[in-house]
């Protein structure tokens, strides 16, 4: 198999033969990956062993080693064909959805508004703290759900955000 | 009450705080009661109790701050001991005094003491008696125009702040006059809302302040001690992050001085057992009481491990009315020690709190590790309660050393199954003002980020990574191409009986 990984702004070509066999860009690389038991990884590779937390999240792949976070995209040469289409841009979702059953203290997303990614959308009361719902892309709210007092379980779609349009 | 008559001890509380106190007992060898809301069937102060008693829902106000049922629970099995722990009603006078008329100990201070430390106001009046020194500021209940007057006299920036307030509500900071005014209503308006009190006062803000603690520990015997300082300045809206034992800032000059201060303040209000004064230091080493609380604090192991006192079995000791441990101030702390906070927060979206199963917890250990926790791996972090999984102590003979083993067991430290703050933990032990101890309450927001301190990977760490999501995703989608649908049965169930008797003749 043949995939595509992107990471941190960088392109690999990772392929995995049938003997498990890795090669990375056409080279060989010597790995050992084991389960440790739910999302933890022994990874030995050219004698360094290091251990990871990989996890599902968001479409893409969250790799937790060393200390530091790692958002990859890993891609088969279906989804590569489909991206090169897409003009190379992966797809993020605008969707702002309730991480956690609590009360919505405030509501500062206005439908229509542009919203820069990162700017505070929602303020949700949970685990005796305020916390602030961020955009995770810029672009234009679509739709705002709720508003403020009201109670939300896990999972409420809060908030959505159209990107804007990619030339 | 006659001295060392104490049987059994119900602890008021949950979570680690409450596992916390159970060992003190058990090392006393005093059996425990724990209580428990719906969702805490599975904690571990549960488990370690000797007994434990259901006592309601998972909302505080239905389990753990129902006065009446926490004192039944103490008539039904006969305890005759209340250890409120940290948090719910620990600095409830009213509890504390139900629990003293009921004819039980109250593991903690007199119900007077934390009704005057409790209220800001009246811990102003009670320890400037004793020449403790105050931040600048106005009193209680003063109108709008004289409050704005007050702020001039004391000077910009200022800050206000409700009389009934904590944990950072209703607290504004103003930078001129000219923002006074909405300031203002919008600290009465949050403090109306939170607390049902509107009353506000003005006080000086204080710029690069460290927050540095003083332990105090008082008995019935006339004896009172502080047993040195936390430094407590890396925290993020007034929540605490890391604390360590002593401060850098804290020299034996400076600690023999505000020791002197924080016996004062603790003496105005005739304080027994432990309890904890807050200051604020700035940076030309002025210090001014900011309040007490009169309760074991989260961050009470960085003190036992530089003082080797165990704080929860002398809160006891106390309590039964005998003469504590220790009688003597501590003057030089043994090592250092250092305290990480692993919240269920996601350093990586705004410190959000992060909800479920913990799948996996493997605890860091080795020399100078210590871990306070009420979880375990297949416990739940559920929204009703704090987001503290666990408290990650660590102690050396030096503060490089107590880092560098910090460094080491947060590396080891493993939760999965939801978002926690470790990896903001190892960024901020590479950041090399923390490290320096150059830093004052406003570090974490205002000079600190996830990627401030963080080099950029190197090229093998990255293929790495990149690696091994890639076998990761290889793998899932094997596993998923051999799961074949089961086949349907393609014949009457009349037949199957039929072949299911023949086989079975």
């Amino acid at each position: 198999m043949k995939y595509l990984t992107q990471i941190n702004e960088q392109s690999y070509e990772i392929e995995i033969d049938s003997t498990g066999a890795v090669l990375v860009n056409g080279e060989a690389r010597d790995v050992d990956f084991l389960n440790l038991g739910g999302s933890l990884f022994s990874v030995i590779t050219q004698n360094k062993s290091l251990e990871a937390v990989i996890d599902d999240e968001d479409g893409g792949i969250a790799v937790m080693m060393g200390g530091r976070l790692y958002a990859v995209q890993v891609l088969d040469e279906r989804a590569t064909l489909l991206l090169q289409r897409r003009g190379g841009k992966v797809e993020s979702t605008g969707e702002i959805r309730a991480p956690m059953p609590g009360l919505i203290v405030a509501v500062s997303a206005e439908r229509g508004q542009d919203i820069t990614q990162g700017t505070a959308l929602v303020i949700l009361e949970s685990m005796k703290m305020q916390n602030e719902l961020l955009a995770p892309i810029s672009g234009t709210v679509s739709a705002v759900h709720v508003q403020a007092g009201q109670a939300v379980e896990k999972n409420t779609l809060l908030v959505e955000l159209q990107p804007p349009p990619s030339d | 009450m006659r001295i060392g008559s104490l049987n059994k001890i119900l602890i008021a509380n949950r979570g680690e705080i409450a596992v916390r106190v159970i060992r003190a007992a058990r090392d006393l060898g005093i059996p425990t009661v724990a209580v428990y809301s719906d969702v805490d069937r599975m904690s571990l102060h549960v488990r370690y109790a000797d007994e434990a008693m259901h006592i309601g829902g998972p909302r505080p106000a239905e389990s753990y701050l129902r006065m009446d049922k926490l004192i039944e629970v103490a008539r039904k099995t006969g305890a005759d001991a209340i250890h409120p722990g940290y948090g719910f009603l620990a600095e409830n006078a009213d509890f504390a005094q139900q629990v003293i008329d009921e004819g039980l100990v109250w593991i903690g201070p007199s119900p007077s003491a934390i009704a005057t430390m409790g209220d800001k106001h009246a811990a102003r009046t009670a320890v400037i008696r004793n020449k403790v020194p105050l931040i600048p500021g106005t009193p209680a209940g003063l109108p709008d125009d004289e409050l704005i007057l007050a702020a001039q006299g004391i000077g910009y920036p200022v800050l206000i702040k409700a009389v009934a307030g904590g944990g950072g509500k209703g607290m504004r900071p103003v930078a001129q006059e000219a923002d006074f005014a909405a300031a203002l209503a919008t600290a009465r308006r949050e403090a109306e809302s939170a607390f049902g009190n509107g009353d506000v006062f003005v006080e000086k803000l204080l710029q690069g302040a460290r927050h540095i603690e003083f332990q105090i520990l008082a008995d019935t015997q006339g004896n009172t001690i502080h047993l040195g300082e936390r430094e407590c300045s890396i925290q993020r809206r007034h929540q605490k992050l890391v604390e360590e034992a002593p401060s850098v800032f804290v020299d034996a000059e400076l600690r023999q001085k505000m020791g002197a201060m924080a016996i004062a303040a603790a003496q105005s209000v005739d304080y027994v057992n432990a309890g904890t004064i807050e200051c604020m230091v700035d940076r030309e080493r002025n210090f001014y009481f900011l309040e007490m609380n009169t309760r074991l604090q989260v961050e009470h192991p960085v003190t036992e491990l530089v003082t080797g006192v165990d704080l929860a079995k002398e809160q006891i000791r106390i309590a039964r009315g005998r003469r504590m441990g220790p009688t003597q101030n501590l003057m030089e702390p043994k090592g250092w020690a250092m305290e990480c906070r692993i919240n269920a927060e996601d350093p990586y979206t705004g410190f959000l709190p992060s909800t479920g199963q913990i799948s996996t917890m493997i605890l860091p250990s080795g020399p100078g590790v210590r871990v306070d926790s009420g979880v375990y791996s297949g416990a739940e972090i559920t929204p009703y309660y704090d987001s503290l999984i666990a408290k990650l102590i660590t102690w050396g003979e030096t503060r490089s050393e107590a880092m560098l083993r910090m460094r080491r067991a947060l590396s080891e430290f493993r939760i999965m199954g939801l978002k926690h703050n470790i990896p903001f933990h190892i960024n901020l032990l590479n950041s090399i003002s923390f490290i320096a101890g150059q830093f004052d309450t406003n570090f974490v927001e205002q000079r600190f980020n996830m990627h401030t301190y963080e080099q950029d990977p190197s090229a093998d760490e990255l293929e790495t990574a990149a690696i091994a999501a890639t076998l990761y995703a290889h793998r899932k989608r094997q596993l998923a191409s051999q799961v074949v649908a089961p086949a349907k049965r393609d014949a009457s169930n009349w037949k199957w009986m039929g072949r299911y008797e023949r086989m079975h003749r």
